[in-house]
């Protein structure tokens, strides 16, 4: 649809249009005043007066399209198209108790030129954009997982070794191994929980920058990035594992270590 | 000490050395593919438009094509006066429209979308099967392969389109019965999408807009070398009620659409990066802690601060090339894996792709991570160097 400003004063019999704030602020546009619609760039169009200016539901389906909307009354909008009597779709509401679906499957077997299909349905369809985002996300989490597991163990192994001469030392004035094993097994869940609180604040504040970016760059309230608890204890939890569990390998390894190649001596 | 002195030091700690390996191919299988992803969405797209040479796409005033039901009205004029233009080579104007076809054997309505277009150009579809529509072919149709498959149809068979559906009358408003010529590939389908192919006046008349003479835009192709931004200037002046778009204009607004995919690859190779400068620097770093000893020695001895620097730097870089070698396959593994996933987004042209892999960025991403493990590993190697030689060795001694 295409539209201009008339500086025309606005008059009663006028159609009422109401606008998208994105769309009032680019034309600069405010209530009462008057705006020349049209279907085609060589048609005259009609004068509209802006009864309201709206925000659009947080949709985030529409946000990578960037469209512009306004809304009329359905008889305007058809006259203005020359379509009349001609819809895209229609919503209806069913009686409590009737199931859409057989609702739907009555409604198809006498439907010509139509098809009726519960919401449920259009909303799996028209969701499947994010569902392959989510799957992308997945599978970027997966291997993001991989590459922090491998880089924990690495750097588990290392601190571990860090401590061989302290291990030596304990192993030589009588410490047992199950002792010097839980230490170190301590000393690396501790680093696993700090690392992991560490990440959730670097999280918070990526997610923060996030949306604020992402939320001026598409003029919406749509949240783009939100850490939920369950995130954050997966995340914890995770790290712990990994943590320990590389510690653990790494602890082994030391206290199986005789104690004088321990000091460097074997 | 030589550069191979480097490479042996890793090989006392085979463990530890191995898992910053993973750890580095892993990084840099990241790397790879976020390099691929970033560039590739455009260069795949813009393939995609040049597939058949046109370099413009001309669409209704506001709108991107196939972004909206609008359509081009009177389109043979415009067709006409852009043939007279000496710059053009060839116009073909493509209307889509959703129609229905019967099944043949149930009867029953299947929705298909239906492409109006100039077969002579060959600008939408590749054959796979029987023959092209020849110019005015009024009773012939192509199939792509889901269309033929839901029409229960082949080459010679015969099969009823159906325009639009009108529910007040509860009967079709045109109903053809047309020959299929051929079953086609449609260059810019989506998976599975079922489409057919009829000339311009014949999917006008099905989709009842024949007496408007509209469609939905017009492919032009100019000589490569007037494919300039004056040439688009010039055509918006002539057609003012049309949007006239270059292959650089659509992929602009592409890449807006798809920004996000761009600054994820970005933000990931940025991290995949910092982790491999995480991950050598710590590993020399304690590497050179646990030699401190052995450098002084070598130092007492007369070996060069440049020796002990140059050791611990190729120490890293060697790390960096195994680890980045390892990343590579790893890399294209998992890039392929990934891009099927994205290829699903619904509404992509099945011919799309986002990881693409080009010479020049993966060139510069390889020498980004080679940089990257020489930086890495200065800090450790400075340490190596400056180490106080009688203080470490009477600690050493100790």
């Amino acid at each position: 649809m295409l539209l201009s400003l008339a500086p025309t004063p606005v008059r009663a019999q006028r159609p009422g249009v109401a606008v998208e704030r994105r769309l009032a602020e680019r034309l600069g546009l405010r209530v009462g005043d008057t705006m020349r619609l049209a279907s085609s760039p060589d048609s005259a169009g009609r004068l509209f007066s802006v009864a309201a200016i709206y925000d659009p539901p947080r949709d985030p389906a529409a946000l990578l399209k960037r469209e512009l909307r306004l809304r009329m009354h359905l008889p305007d909008l058809a006259a203005l198209l020359g379509a009349p009597d001609r819809i895209d779709r229609a919503g209806v509401a069913l009686r409590p108790g009737v199931s859409a679906e057989t609702a739907a499957a009555r409604i198809n077997l006498s439907a010509f030129g139509y098809r009726a299909a519960p919401s449920r349905e259009i909303a799996a369809e028209s969701s499947q954009t994010f569902a392959v985002v989510s799957r992308f996300h997945r599978a970027i989490a997966v291997i993001t997982v991989v590459a922090s597991a491998v880089f924990l163990l690495c750097i588990m192994l290392l601190k571990v070794e860090e401590r061989r001469r302290d291990a030596a030392v304990m192993r030589f004035i009588g410490v047992r191994r199950r002792t010097i094993f839980g230490a170190l097994l301590l000393e690396a869940a501790a680093i696993a929980i700090v690392g992991a609180l560490l990440g959730i604040a670097i999280a918070w504040a990526a997610g923060a920058l996030t949306n604020l970016y992402y939320q001026h760059y598409f003029a919406t309230q749509v949240v783009f990035s939100l850490i939920t608890p369950r995130i954050v204890l997966f995340g914890v939890a995770l790290s712990l594992v990994l943590g320990v569990g590389a510690g653990a390998l790494a602890a082994l390894r030391l206290v199986r270590t005789r104690p004088a190649v321990l000091w460097g001596r074997g | 000490m030589s550069g191979l002195g480097g490479a042996r030091n890793l090989l006392r700690h085979p463990l530890r050395t191995a898992l910053s390996v993973a750890g580095i191919a892993v990084a840099a299988a990241m790397l790879l593919d976020m390099v691929m992803l970033s560039g590739g969405i455009e260069r795949s797209f813009e393939r995609l438009l040049l597939a058949r040479g046109f370099q413009y796409r001309l669409s209704p005033r506001g709108t991107l094509p196939f972004d909206t039901e609008a359509t081009i009205p009177n389109v043979s004029a415009v067709v006409t006066m852009l043939r007279r233009d000496p710059a053009v080579m060839a116009v073909t104007p493509v209307l889509g429209a959703a129609i229905f076809g019967r099944r043949r054997g149930d009867d029953s309505l299947v929705t298909l979308f239906g492409y109006g277009f100039d077969p002579s150009t060959h600008a939408l579809d590749e054959m796979l099967r029987g023959r092209e529509l020849a110019e005015g072919d009024s009773t012939g149709i192509l199939l792509g392969a889901p269309a033929a498959s839901l029409l229960r149809a082949e080459p010679c068979d015969t099969v009823t389109i159906v325009g639009r559906l009108d529910p007040e009358a509860a009967a079709p408003a045109v109903e053809r019965r047309l020959v299929v010529r051929g079953i086609v590939r449609w260059i810019y389908d989506y998976r599975g999408q079922p489409s057919v192919g009829t000339t311009l006046p014949l999917m006008q008349r099905l989709a009842q807009v024949a007496s408007e003479d509209r469609a939905s835009l017009a492919l032009v192709k100019v000589r490569d070398e007037l494919a300039t931004p004056a040439t688009t200037a010039r055509l918006r002046r002539e057609l003012p009620g049309i949007e006239v778009n270059g292959v650089a204009d659509l992929v602009r607004h592409f890449r807006e659409r798809l920004v996000y995919f761009r600054q994820l690859a970005l933000i990931l190779g940025s991290v995949s990066l910092i982790v491999t400068v995480l991950l050598v620097t710590t590993l020399l770093t304690i590497g050179v802690n646990e030699r401190l000893g052995e450098i002084a020695t070598m130092r007492a001895i007369g070996v060069s601060r440049a020796s002990v620097l140059r050791e611990v730097m190729i120490e890293g870089l060697v790390l960096v090339v195994i680890g980045g070698g390892l990343g590579t396959a790893l890399g294209l593994v998992t890039a392929r894996y990934l891009d099927a996933i994205l290829t699903s987004f619904p509404g992509l042209p099945a011919a799309f792709s986002f990881f693409v892999p080009r010479p020049r960025p993966l060139a510069l991403a390889g020498m980004a991570l080679l940089v990257t493990g020489a930086l890495a590993g200065l800090w450790p190697a400075w340490l190596a160097s400056r180490a106080p030689i009688a203080e470490t060795l009477r600690a050493e001694a100790t």
